[in-house]
Protein backbone atom coordinates (compact mmCIF):
# COMPACT_ATOMS: atom_id res chain seq x y z
CA UNK A 1 0.00 0.00 0.00
CA UNK A 2 1.46 3.40 -0.93
CA UNK A 3 1.68 6.33 1.45
CA UNK A 4 -0.77 8.25 -0.73
CA UNK A 5 -3.38 5.54 -0.36
CA UNK A 6 -2.90 5.48 3.40
CA UNK A 7 -3.19 9.26 3.55
CA UNK A 8 -6.39 9.21 1.54
CA UNK A 9 -7.92 6.78 3.99
CA UNK A 10 -6.57 8.59 7.08
CA UNK A 11 -8.05 11.89 5.93
CA UNK A 12 -11.41 10.17 5.67
CA UNK A 13 -11.12 8.52 9.11
CA UNK A 14 -10.04 11.76 10.80
CA UNK A 15 -12.81 13.71 9.12
CA UNK A 16 -15.51 11.33 10.26
CA UNK A 17 -14.19 10.60 13.75
CA UNK A 18 -13.47 14.21 14.66
CA UNK A 19 -16.48 15.70 12.84
CA UNK A 20 -14.36 18.06 10.77
CA UNK A 21 -15.27 19.66 7.45
CA UNK A 22 -11.85 19.39 5.82
CA UNK A 23 -8.75 17.44 6.78
CA UNK A 24 -5.38 17.61 5.02
CA UNK A 25 -2.90 15.48 6.90
CA UNK A 26 0.79 15.66 6.10
CA UNK A 27 3.88 13.98 7.56
CA UNK A 28 4.35 16.95 9.86
CA UNK A 29 0.78 17.13 11.19
CA UNK A 30 0.59 16.67 14.96
CA UNK A 31 -2.30 16.62 17.44
CA UNK A 32 -1.69 20.33 18.00
CA UNK A 33 -2.65 21.27 14.42
CA UNK A 34 -5.88 19.29 14.28
CA UNK A 35 -8.91 20.71 16.07
CA UNK A 36 -10.30 18.13 18.47
CA UNK A 37 -7.48 15.61 18.27
CA UNK A 38 -6.89 15.01 21.98
CA UNK A 39 -6.33 11.93 24.11
CA UNK A 40 -10.06 11.23 24.13
CA UNK A 41 -10.24 11.23 20.35
CA UNK A 42 -6.99 9.28 20.14
CA UNK A 43 -8.59 6.02 21.27
CA UNK A 44 -11.42 6.27 18.74
CA UNK A 45 -9.02 7.24 15.96
CA UNK A 46 -6.71 4.34 16.70
CA UNK A 47 -9.69 1.99 16.89
CA UNK A 48 -10.97 3.11 13.49
CA UNK A 49 -7.51 2.84 11.90
CA UNK A 50 -6.99 -0.67 13.29
CA UNK A 51 -10.43 -1.72 12.09
CA UNK A 52 -9.94 -0.41 8.56
CA UNK A 53 -6.39 -1.60 7.96
CA UNK A 54 -6.89 -4.79 10.01
CA UNK A 55 -3.80 -4.18 12.12
CA UNK A 56 -3.02 -3.79 15.84
CA UNK A 57 -0.99 -1.15 17.63
CA UNK A 58 0.76 -1.69 20.97
CA UNK A 59 0.26 0.80 23.82
CA UNK A 60 3.80 2.02 23.34
CA UNK A 61 3.22 2.68 19.65
CA UNK A 62 0.06 4.64 20.42
CA UNK A 63 1.94 6.79 22.94
CA UNK A 64 4.77 7.46 20.53
CA UNK A 65 2.78 8.84 17.59
CA UNK A 66 4.74 12.07 17.43
CA UNK A 67 3.25 13.10 14.10
CA UNK A 68 1.15 11.67 11.28
CA UNK A 69 4.32 10.75 9.38
CA UNK A 70 5.38 8.17 11.98
CA UNK A 71 1.81 6.88 12.07
CA UNK A 72 1.76 6.33 8.31
CA UNK A 73 5.18 4.63 8.34
CA UNK A 74 3.97 2.32 11.09
CA UNK A 75 0.73 1.49 9.26
CA UNK A 76 2.71 0.80 6.10
CA UNK A 77 5.01 -1.61 7.95
CA UNK A 78 2.08 -3.46 9.48
CA UNK A 79 -0.24 -3.81 6.51
CA UNK A 80 0.42 -7.18 4.86
CA UNK A 81 1.91 -6.85 1.37
CA UNK A 82 -0.32 -8.13 -1.39
CA UNK B 1 13.89 20.91 54.19
CA UNK B 2 11.99 23.70 52.48
CA UNK B 3 13.34 25.43 49.35
CA UNK B 4 12.11 28.69 50.80
CA UNK B 5 14.10 28.39 54.00
CA UNK B 6 17.37 29.96 55.08
CA UNK B 7 18.89 26.53 55.78
CA UNK B 8 18.29 25.46 52.22
CA UNK B 9 19.21 28.64 50.36
CA UNK B 10 22.21 29.77 52.37
CA UNK B 11 23.74 26.50 53.61
CA UNK B 12 22.56 23.34 51.89
CA UNK B 13 22.41 24.56 48.29
CA UNK B 14 25.76 26.40 48.19
CA UNK B 15 27.60 23.41 49.71
CA UNK B 16 25.96 20.92 47.35
CA UNK B 17 26.69 23.15 44.33
CA UNK B 18 30.29 23.64 45.36
CA UNK B 19 30.92 19.91 45.81
CA UNK B 20 28.99 19.06 42.66
CA UNK B 21 30.90 21.35 40.32
CA UNK B 22 34.27 20.32 41.64
CA UNK B 23 33.49 16.62 41.76
CA UNK B 24 34.67 14.43 38.93
CA UNK B 25 32.00 13.54 36.43
CA UNK B 26 31.67 9.92 37.54
CA UNK B 27 31.07 10.95 41.16
CA UNK B 28 28.39 13.54 40.44
CA UNK B 29 25.46 11.11 40.52
CA UNK B 30 26.59 9.73 43.89
CA UNK B 31 27.01 13.26 45.20
CA UNK B 32 23.48 14.17 44.20
CA UNK B 33 22.14 10.95 45.69
CA UNK B 34 23.79 11.67 49.05
CA UNK B 35 22.51 15.25 48.92
CA UNK B 36 19.01 13.98 48.17
CA UNK B 37 19.05 11.54 51.06
CA UNK B 38 20.22 14.29 53.43
CA UNK B 39 17.59 16.68 52.08
CA UNK B 40 14.82 14.13 52.58
CA UNK B 41 16.05 12.85 55.92
CA UNK B 42 16.51 16.33 57.37
CA UNK B 43 13.03 16.57 58.85
CA UNK B 44 11.82 12.99 59.07
CA UNK B 45 14.68 10.48 59.01
CA UNK B 46 12.45 7.51 59.75
CA UNK B 47 10.64 7.84 56.43
CA UNK B 48 13.86 7.28 54.58
CA UNK B 49 13.18 3.59 55.17
CA UNK B 50 9.91 3.77 53.24
CA UNK B 51 11.66 5.39 50.33
CA UNK B 52 14.50 2.90 50.48
CA UNK B 53 12.11 -0.03 50.31
CA UNK B 54 10.31 1.62 47.39
CA UNK B 55 13.63 1.89 45.58
CA UNK B 56 14.51 -1.76 46.20
CA UNK B 57 11.06 -3.02 45.16
CA UNK B 58 11.19 -1.10 41.92
CA UNK B 59 14.78 -2.01 41.19
CA UNK B 60 13.97 -5.71 41.47
CA UNK B 61 10.62 -5.21 39.78
CA UNK B 62 12.24 -3.49 36.81
CA UNK B 63 14.74 -6.31 36.37
CA UNK B 64 12.02 -8.98 36.62
CA UNK B 65 9.78 -7.15 34.16
CA UNK B 66 12.54 -6.96 31.60
CA UNK B 67 14.32 -10.29 32.12
CA UNK B 68 11.84 -12.86 33.40
CA UNK B 69 9.16 -14.81 31.57
CA UNK B 70 6.45 -13.49 33.85
CA UNK B 71 6.45 -9.88 32.73
CA UNK B 72 2.82 -9.12 33.39
CA UNK B 73 2.79 -10.67 36.86
CA UNK B 74 6.04 -8.91 37.80
CA UNK B 75 4.63 -5.60 36.63
CA UNK B 76 1.35 -6.08 38.52
CA UNK B 77 3.12 -7.08 41.72
CA UNK B 78 5.51 -4.13 41.57
CA UNK B 79 2.68 -1.66 41.00
CA UNK B 80 0.70 -3.34 43.78
CA UNK B 81 3.69 -2.98 46.11
CA UNK B 82 3.99 0.72 45.32
CA UNK B 83 0.30 1.33 45.75
CA UNK B 84 0.04 -0.56 49.02
CA UNK B 85 2.57 1.77 50.63
CA UNK B 86 0.61 4.72 49.37
CA UNK B 87 -2.62 3.15 50.56
CA UNK B 88 -1.32 2.42 54.04
CA UNK B 89 0.14 5.85 54.70
CA UNK B 90 -2.35 8.00 52.86
CA UNK B 91 -5.70 6.26 52.57
CA UNK B 92 -6.04 3.60 55.25
CA UNK B 93 -7.62 5.87 57.87
CA UNK B 94 -9.97 7.38 55.32
CA UNK B 95 -11.27 3.92 54.47
CA UNK B 96 -11.63 2.95 58.12
CA UNK B 97 -13.53 6.14 58.94
CA UNK B 98 -15.92 5.68 56.05
CA UNK B 99 -16.36 2.01 56.79
CA UNK B 100 -17.19 2.88 60.39
CA UNK B 101 -19.84 5.33 59.20
CA UNK B 102 -21.25 2.75 56.85
CA UNK B 103 -21.43 -0.21 59.23
CA UNK B 104 -21.78 1.92 62.41
CA UNK B 105 -18.63 0.22 63.63
CA UNK B 106 -15.75 1.29 65.81
CA UNK B 107 -12.68 0.02 64.01
CA UNK B 108 -9.70 1.95 65.33
CA UNK B 109 -7.74 4.17 63.04
CA UNK B 110 -3.96 3.84 63.03
CA UNK B 111 -1.54 6.49 64.15
CA UNK B 112 0.44 7.25 61.04
CA UNK B 113 1.93 10.35 59.48
CA UNK B 114 2.19 10.41 55.73
CA UNK B 115 5.81 10.47 54.52
CA UNK B 116 6.37 13.71 52.66
CA UNK B 117 6.44 13.40 48.88
CA UNK B 118 5.17 9.80 48.86
CA UNK B 119 2.45 10.55 46.30
CA UNK B 120 5.03 12.04 43.98
CA UNK B 121 7.81 9.49 44.20
CA UNK B 122 5.40 6.55 44.12
CA UNK B 123 4.06 7.81 40.80
CA UNK B 124 7.60 8.20 39.49
CA UNK B 125 8.40 4.65 40.51
CA UNK B 126 5.30 3.34 38.72
CA UNK B 127 6.29 5.29 35.63
CA UNK B 128 9.64 3.48 35.69
CA UNK B 129 8.32 -0.09 35.80
CA UNK B 130 5.60 0.62 33.24
CA UNK B 131 8.09 2.20 30.84
CA UNK B 132 10.29 -0.88 31.19
CA UNK B 133 7.28 -3.14 30.60
CA UNK B 134 6.30 -1.23 27.48
CA UNK B 135 9.81 -1.58 26.12
CA UNK B 136 10.18 2.17 26.03
CA UNK B 137 13.38 2.06 28.12
CA UNK B 138 15.90 -0.49 29.34
CA UNK B 139 15.68 -1.68 32.94
CA UNK B 140 18.17 0.20 35.11
CA UNK B 141 20.88 -2.22 36.21
CA UNK B 142 22.56 0.22 38.59
CA UNK B 143 20.48 0.57 41.76
CA UNK B 144 22.16 3.86 42.64
CA UNK B 145 20.97 5.40 39.42
CA UNK B 146 17.43 4.23 40.02
CA UNK B 147 17.67 5.57 43.57
CA UNK B 148 18.75 8.92 42.14
CA UNK B 149 15.76 8.96 39.79
CA UNK B 150 13.31 8.28 42.63
CA UNK B 151 14.92 10.54 45.23
CA UNK B 152 16.38 13.47 43.22
CA UNK B 153 15.97 16.32 45.68
CA UNK B 154 14.98 19.19 43.36
CA UNK B 155 11.69 17.51 42.54
CA UNK B 156 11.37 14.85 45.22
CA UNK B 157 8.77 16.27 47.57
CA UNK B 158 6.32 18.04 45.29
CA UNK B 159 7.19 17.25 41.70
CA UNK B 160 7.10 17.88 38.86
CA UNK B 161 6.55 14.13 38.53
CA UNK B 162 9.26 13.13 36.09
CA UNK B 163 8.53 10.18 33.84
CA UNK B 164 11.38 7.75 33.53
CA UNK B 165 11.49 7.78 29.72
CA UNK B 166 11.93 11.57 29.80
CA UNK B 167 14.98 11.46 32.03
CA UNK B 168 16.66 8.05 31.53
CA UNK B 169 19.33 9.44 29.18
CA UNK B 170 20.04 12.45 31.39
CA UNK B 171 21.02 10.26 34.32
CA UNK B 172 24.02 9.08 32.33
CA UNK B 173 24.69 12.02 30.07
CA UNK B 174 24.07 15.61 30.96
CA UNK B 175 25.88 18.80 30.33
CA UNK B 176 26.66 21.18 33.15
CA UNK B 177 27.67 24.55 31.84
CA UNK B 178 27.53 28.15 32.88
CA UNK B 179 24.50 28.99 30.72
CA UNK B 180 22.46 26.19 32.26
CA UNK B 181 23.50 27.22 35.75
CA UNK B 182 22.72 30.87 35.09
CA UNK B 183 19.30 30.03 33.66
CA UNK B 184 18.64 27.68 36.59
CA UNK B 185 19.53 30.28 39.20
CA UNK B 186 17.29 32.88 37.55
CA UNK B 187 14.46 30.42 37.29
CA UNK B 188 14.87 29.54 40.98
CA UNK B 189 14.65 33.21 41.97
CA UNK B 190 11.49 33.67 39.91
CA UNK B 191 9.95 30.65 41.63
CA UNK B 192 11.06 31.75 45.07
CA UNK B 193 9.53 35.18 44.68
CA UNK B 194 6.33 33.72 43.24
CA UNK B 195 6.08 31.59 46.36
CA UNK B 196 7.21 34.03 49.02
CA UNK B 197 5.87 37.34 47.72
CA UNK B 198 2.60 36.37 46.07
CA UNK B 199 1.47 32.91 47.21
CA UNK B 200 2.18 33.49 50.90
CA UNK B 201 0.54 36.92 50.85
CA UNK B 202 -2.55 35.61 49.08
CA UNK B 203 -2.58 32.57 51.34
CA UNK B 204 -2.80 34.69 54.46
CA UNK B 205 -5.96 36.37 53.11
CA UNK B 206 -7.49 33.11 51.89
CA UNK B 207 -6.83 31.39 55.23
CA UNK B 208 -8.57 34.14 57.16
CA UNK B 209 -11.64 34.02 54.93
CA UNK B 210 -11.88 30.24 54.68
CA UNK B 211 -11.73 29.97 58.48
CA UNK B 212 -14.98 31.94 58.78
CA UNK B 213 -18.19 29.95 59.09
CA UNK B 214 -20.45 30.24 56.04
CA UNK B 215 -22.97 32.19 58.10
CA UNK B 216 -20.41 34.98 58.40
CA UNK B 217 -19.62 35.29 54.69
CA UNK B 218 -21.26 37.48 52.11
CA UNK B 219 -20.98 37.87 48.34
CA UNK B 220 -17.89 40.12 48.24
CA UNK B 221 -16.03 38.25 50.95
CA UNK B 222 -16.62 34.83 49.43
CA UNK B 223 -15.39 35.96 45.99
CA UNK B 224 -12.35 37.61 47.56
CA UNK B 225 -11.49 34.39 49.36
CA UNK B 226 -11.99 32.25 46.26
CA UNK B 227 -9.86 34.50 44.05
CA UNK B 228 -7.10 34.78 46.66
CA UNK B 229 -6.97 31.02 47.10
CA UNK B 230 -6.87 30.43 43.34
CA UNK B 231 -3.93 32.82 43.10
CA UNK B 232 -2.26 31.26 46.13
CA UNK B 233 -2.41 27.71 44.83
CA UNK B 234 -1.20 28.73 41.37
CA UNK B 235 1.76 30.79 42.61
CA UNK B 236 2.59 28.31 45.34
CA UNK B 237 2.72 25.29 43.12
CA UNK B 238 4.03 26.88 39.93
CA UNK B 239 6.60 28.72 42.07
CA UNK B 240 7.69 25.42 43.56
CA UNK B 241 7.87 23.90 40.06
CA UNK B 242 9.98 26.84 38.84
CA UNK B 243 12.39 26.29 41.73
CA UNK B 244 12.55 22.56 40.98
CA UNK B 245 13.09 23.11 37.25
CA UNK B 246 15.67 25.80 38.01
CA UNK B 247 17.59 23.52 40.39
CA UNK B 248 17.39 20.80 37.75
CA UNK B 249 19.12 23.09 35.25
CA UNK B 250 21.83 23.91 37.79
CA UNK B 251 22.69 20.21 37.96
CA UNK B 252 22.19 19.69 34.23
CA UNK B 253 18.73 18.08 34.29
CA UNK B 254 15.96 19.28 32.02
CA UNK B 255 12.59 18.53 33.57
CA UNK B 256 9.49 19.12 31.47
CA UNK B 257 7.43 22.22 32.23
CA UNK B 258 4.64 21.77 34.76
CA UNK B 259 2.60 24.94 34.11
CA UNK B 260 1.84 26.94 31.00
CA UNK B 261 -0.33 29.92 31.95
CA UNK B 262 -3.35 27.82 32.97
CA UNK B 263 -5.65 30.78 33.51
CA UNK B 264 -5.67 31.77 29.84
CA UNK B 265 -7.34 28.46 28.91
CA UNK B 266 -10.47 28.48 26.79
CA UNK B 267 -11.79 25.19 28.13
CA UNK B 268 -11.22 22.87 31.06
CA UNK B 269 -9.76 20.31 28.67
CA UNK B 270 -7.17 22.91 27.68
CA UNK B 271 -6.70 23.98 31.28
CA UNK B 272 -5.57 20.47 32.16
CA UNK B 273 -2.95 20.64 29.46
CA UNK B 274 -1.65 23.80 31.14
CA UNK B 275 -2.11 23.10 34.87
CA UNK B 276 0.03 20.51 36.70
CA UNK B 277 0.97 19.09 33.31
CA UNK B 278 3.13 16.36 34.84
CA UNK B 279 0.20 14.88 36.74
CA UNK B 280 -2.30 15.26 33.89
CA UNK B 281 0.04 13.54 31.46
CA UNK B 282 0.90 10.84 34.01
CA UNK B 283 -2.78 9.95 34.32
CA UNK B 284 -3.17 10.13 30.54
CA UNK B 285 -0.23 7.85 29.73
CA UNK B 286 -0.45 5.38 32.60
CA UNK B 287 -4.17 5.26 33.30
CA UNK B 288 -6.53 6.88 30.80
CA UNK B 289 -5.08 5.54 27.55
CA UNK B 290 -4.49 1.95 28.77
CA UNK B 291 -7.87 1.87 30.49
CA UNK B 292 -9.89 3.18 27.56
CA UNK B 293 -7.91 0.92 25.26
CA UNK B 294 -8.76 -2.04 27.46
CA UNK B 295 -12.43 -1.04 27.53
CA UNK B 296 -12.61 -0.87 23.74
CA UNK B 297 -11.23 -4.39 23.40
CA UNK B 298 -13.59 -6.31 25.66
CA UNK B 299 -16.32 -8.66 24.51
CA UNK B 300 -19.11 -6.47 25.84
CA UNK B 301 -17.66 -3.64 23.78
CA UNK B 302 -18.10 -5.66 20.60
CA UNK B 303 -21.65 -6.64 21.56
CA UNK B 304 -22.55 -3.05 22.32
CA UNK B 305 -20.89 -1.85 19.13
CA UNK B 306 -23.11 -4.23 17.19
CA UNK B 307 -26.17 -2.69 18.81
CA UNK B 308 -25.51 1.05 18.79
CA UNK B 309 -22.59 1.41 16.42
CA UNK B 310 -18.85 1.65 16.99
CA UNK B 311 -18.70 5.41 17.18
CA UNK B 312 -21.20 5.74 20.01
CA UNK B 313 -19.67 2.82 21.87
CA UNK B 314 -16.24 4.41 21.63
CA UNK B 315 -17.59 7.60 23.14
CA UNK B 316 -19.34 5.68 25.90
CA UNK B 317 -16.19 3.74 26.83
CA UNK B 318 -14.10 6.90 26.75
CA UNK B 319 -16.47 8.50 29.21
CA UNK B 320 -16.37 5.57 31.58
CA UNK B 321 -12.57 5.79 31.51
CA UNK B 322 -12.73 9.56 31.94
CA UNK B 323 -14.75 9.42 35.15
CA UNK B 324 -12.63 6.66 36.64
CA UNK B 325 -9.50 8.69 35.89
CA UNK B 326 -10.91 11.92 37.35
CA UNK B 327 -12.04 10.12 40.46
CA UNK B 328 -8.46 8.99 41.01
CA UNK B 329 -6.97 12.34 40.03
CA UNK B 330 -9.01 13.93 42.79
CA UNK B 331 -8.22 11.12 45.23
CA UNK B 332 -4.50 11.41 44.51
CA UNK B 333 -4.59 14.89 46.07
CA UNK B 334 -5.74 13.55 49.39
CA UNK B 335 -7.95 11.15 51.27
CA UNK B 336 -11.07 13.27 51.51
CA UNK B 337 -14.38 13.59 49.74
CA UNK B 338 -13.65 17.23 48.86
CA UNK B 339 -10.75 16.15 46.64
CA UNK B 340 -12.79 13.39 45.02
CA UNK B 341 -15.65 15.77 44.27
CA UNK B 342 -13.14 18.33 42.99
CA UNK B 343 -11.72 15.72 40.60
CA UNK B 344 -15.13 14.64 39.36
CA UNK B 345 -16.16 18.30 39.00
CA UNK B 346 -13.25 18.81 36.59
CA UNK B 347 -14.11 15.57 34.81
CA UNK B 348 -17.76 16.59 34.49
CA UNK B 349 -16.91 19.79 32.63
CA UNK B 350 -14.48 17.98 30.34
CA UNK B 351 -17.25 15.46 29.65
CA UNK B 352 -19.70 18.26 28.79
CA UNK B 353 -17.10 19.95 26.62
CA UNK B 354 -16.53 16.81 24.58
CA UNK B 355 -20.27 16.22 24.16
CA UNK B 356 -21.01 19.77 23.06
CA UNK B 357 -17.79 20.53 21.19
CA UNK B 358 -17.27 23.46 23.54
CA UNK B 359 -13.56 22.62 23.78
CA UNK B 360 -13.11 23.53 20.11
CA UNK B 361 -11.90 27.08 19.57
CA UNK B 362 -14.67 29.61 18.98
CA UNK B 363 -14.35 32.44 16.52
CA UNK B 364 -15.02 36.09 17.21
CA UNK B 365 -14.51 38.22 20.26
CA UNK B 366 -17.73 37.22 22.01
CA UNK B 367 -17.11 33.53 21.40
CA UNK B 368 -13.58 33.66 22.75
CA UNK B 369 -14.45 35.90 25.68
CA UNK B 370 -17.25 33.59 26.74
CA UNK B 371 -14.90 30.60 26.61
CA UNK B 372 -12.36 32.41 28.81
CA UNK B 373 -15.00 33.52 31.31
CA UNK B 374 -16.51 30.06 31.47
CA UNK B 375 -13.11 28.48 32.14
CA UNK B 376 -12.13 30.96 34.85
CA UNK B 377 -15.50 30.46 36.46
CA UNK B 378 -15.08 26.68 36.61
CA UNK B 379 -11.48 27.00 37.83
CA UNK B 380 -12.25 29.42 40.67
CA UNK B 381 -15.29 27.45 41.84
CA UNK B 382 -13.36 24.19 41.63
CA UNK B 383 -10.76 25.54 44.04
CA UNK B 384 -13.48 26.43 46.54
CA UNK B 385 -14.31 22.73 46.67
CA UNK B 386 -10.59 21.92 46.83
CA UNK B 387 -9.95 24.31 49.72
CA UNK B 388 -12.98 23.46 51.84
CA UNK B 389 -12.48 20.98 54.67
CA UNK B 390 -15.91 19.48 54.24
CA UNK B 391 -18.32 19.21 51.35
CA UNK B 392 -21.07 20.97 53.29
CA UNK B 393 -18.77 23.94 53.81
CA UNK B 394 -17.98 24.01 50.08
CA UNK B 395 -21.67 23.88 49.23
CA UNK B 396 -22.55 26.73 51.59
CA UNK B 397 -19.61 28.77 50.32
CA UNK B 398 -20.63 28.30 46.67
CA UNK B 399 -24.23 29.23 47.47
CA UNK B 400 -22.93 32.44 49.06
CA UNK B 401 -20.84 33.20 45.97
CA UNK B 402 -23.96 33.00 43.84
CA UNK B 403 -26.13 35.00 46.16
CA UNK B 404 -28.38 32.13 47.25
CA UNK B 405 -27.20 32.56 50.78
CA UNK B 406 -26.20 35.79 52.46
CA UNK B 407 -24.41 35.61 55.77
CA UNK B 408 -23.66 38.34 58.26
CA UNK B 409 -19.96 39.17 58.19
CA UNK B 410 -18.54 40.66 61.37
CA UNK B 411 -16.16 42.76 59.29
CA UNK B 412 -16.50 43.76 55.63
CA UNK B 413 -14.07 42.51 53.01
CA UNK B 414 -11.99 45.70 53.37
CA UNK B 415 -10.86 44.47 56.77
CA UNK B 416 -9.26 41.40 55.23
CA UNK B 417 -6.88 43.09 52.81
CA UNK B 418 -4.31 45.83 53.28
CA UNK B 419 -2.40 47.73 50.62
CA UNK B 420 0.39 45.16 50.25
CA UNK B 421 -2.12 42.38 49.77
CA UNK B 422 -4.05 44.31 47.13
CA UNK B 423 -0.76 45.01 45.34
CA UNK B 424 0.21 41.33 45.49
CA UNK B 425 -3.20 40.44 44.10
CA UNK B 426 -2.88 42.83 41.16
CA UNK B 427 0.65 41.65 40.38
CA UNK B 428 -0.56 38.07 40.72
CA UNK B 429 -3.39 38.55 38.25
CA UNK B 430 -1.25 40.46 35.73
CA UNK B 431 1.59 37.93 35.83
CA UNK B 432 -0.73 34.97 35.35
CA UNK B 433 -1.08 35.94 31.68
CA UNK B 434 1.90 35.70 29.33
CA UNK B 435 2.96 39.34 29.26
CA UNK B 436 6.39 38.88 30.77
CA UNK B 437 6.96 35.50 29.17
CA UNK B 438 10.26 36.50 27.57
CA UNK B 439 11.72 37.89 30.76
CA UNK B 440 14.15 35.02 31.34
CA UNK B 441 15.10 34.53 27.72
CA UNK B 442 14.68 37.90 26.06
CA UNK B 443 14.78 38.05 22.27
CA UNK B 444 16.64 41.32 22.53
CA UNK B 445 19.88 40.16 24.11
CA UNK B 446 21.36 43.61 24.45
CA UNK B 447 23.62 44.33 27.37
CA UNK B 448 21.25 46.88 28.91
CA UNK B 449 18.23 44.62 28.60
CA UNK B 450 19.94 41.71 30.32
CA UNK B 451 21.39 44.05 32.91
CA UNK B 452 17.98 45.40 33.84
CA UNK B 453 16.55 41.89 34.15
CA UNK B 454 19.42 40.76 36.37
CA UNK B 455 19.11 43.77 38.67
CA UNK B 456 15.38 43.17 38.84
CA UNK B 457 15.88 39.49 39.73
CA UNK B 458 18.45 40.43 42.37
CA UNK B 459 15.92 42.80 43.93
CA UNK B 460 13.30 40.06 43.93
CA UNK B 461 15.79 37.73 45.63
CA UNK B 462 16.68 40.25 48.34
CA UNK B 463 13.02 41.04 48.94
CA UNK B 464 12.10 37.35 49.15
CA UNK B 465 14.96 36.64 51.54
CA UNK B 466 13.83 39.53 53.72
CA UNK B 467 10.33 38.03 53.82
CA UNK B 468 11.72 34.61 54.73
CA UNK B 469 13.95 36.09 57.41
CA UNK B 470 10.97 37.92 58.87
CA UNK B 471 9.53 34.44 59.31
CA UNK B 472 6.20 35.10 57.70
CA UNK B 473 3.71 32.46 56.74
CA UNK B 474 5.48 29.79 54.68
CA UNK B 475 3.88 26.41 53.98
CA UNK B 476 3.99 24.65 50.61
CA UNK B 477 0.51 23.50 49.72
CA UNK B 478 1.59 20.57 47.61
CA UNK B 479 3.62 18.97 50.39
CA UNK B 480 0.41 17.54 51.73
CA UNK B 481 -0.35 15.55 48.60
Amino acid sequence: MTRDEIYQQLNKIFKETLDLKEVHLTDQTTAENVDGWDSFAQISLVGEIEQYFKIKFSMNEILNFKDVGTMVTLIQSKVPKE
Amino acid sequence: MLFSSMTFISIFLPIVCFLYFFARKEFRNYMLLIASVLFYGWGEPRYLAVMLITIIINYLGGLLVSESKYKKISLSLTILGNLSFLFYFKYFNFFVENLNLFIHGHINIIKVIMPIGISFYTFQAISYVVDVYRGDVQAQKDIYKLALYISLFPQLVAGPIVKYHDIADQIDNRVVDIHEVSYGVKRFIVGLSKKVLIANTMGAVADKIFSQPVAELDFALSWLGAVCYTLQIYYDFSGYSDMAIGLGHVFGFKFLENFNYPFISKSISEYWRRWHIALGSWFRDYMFLPLSRFLTQTKSYLQLAGLIGRKKTNILMTFIALFIVWFFTGFWHGASWSFIVWGLYNGLFIFIEILTGWNRDRRGLVGRASQHLYSLFVIVTSFVIFRSDTLSYAWGYLLTMFGFEVGQPIYTWLYYVDRTEILAMIVGIVCSVPIFRTMLEPEDKSFIHIGIINIWLLMLLVLSMAYIAAGSYNPFLYFRF
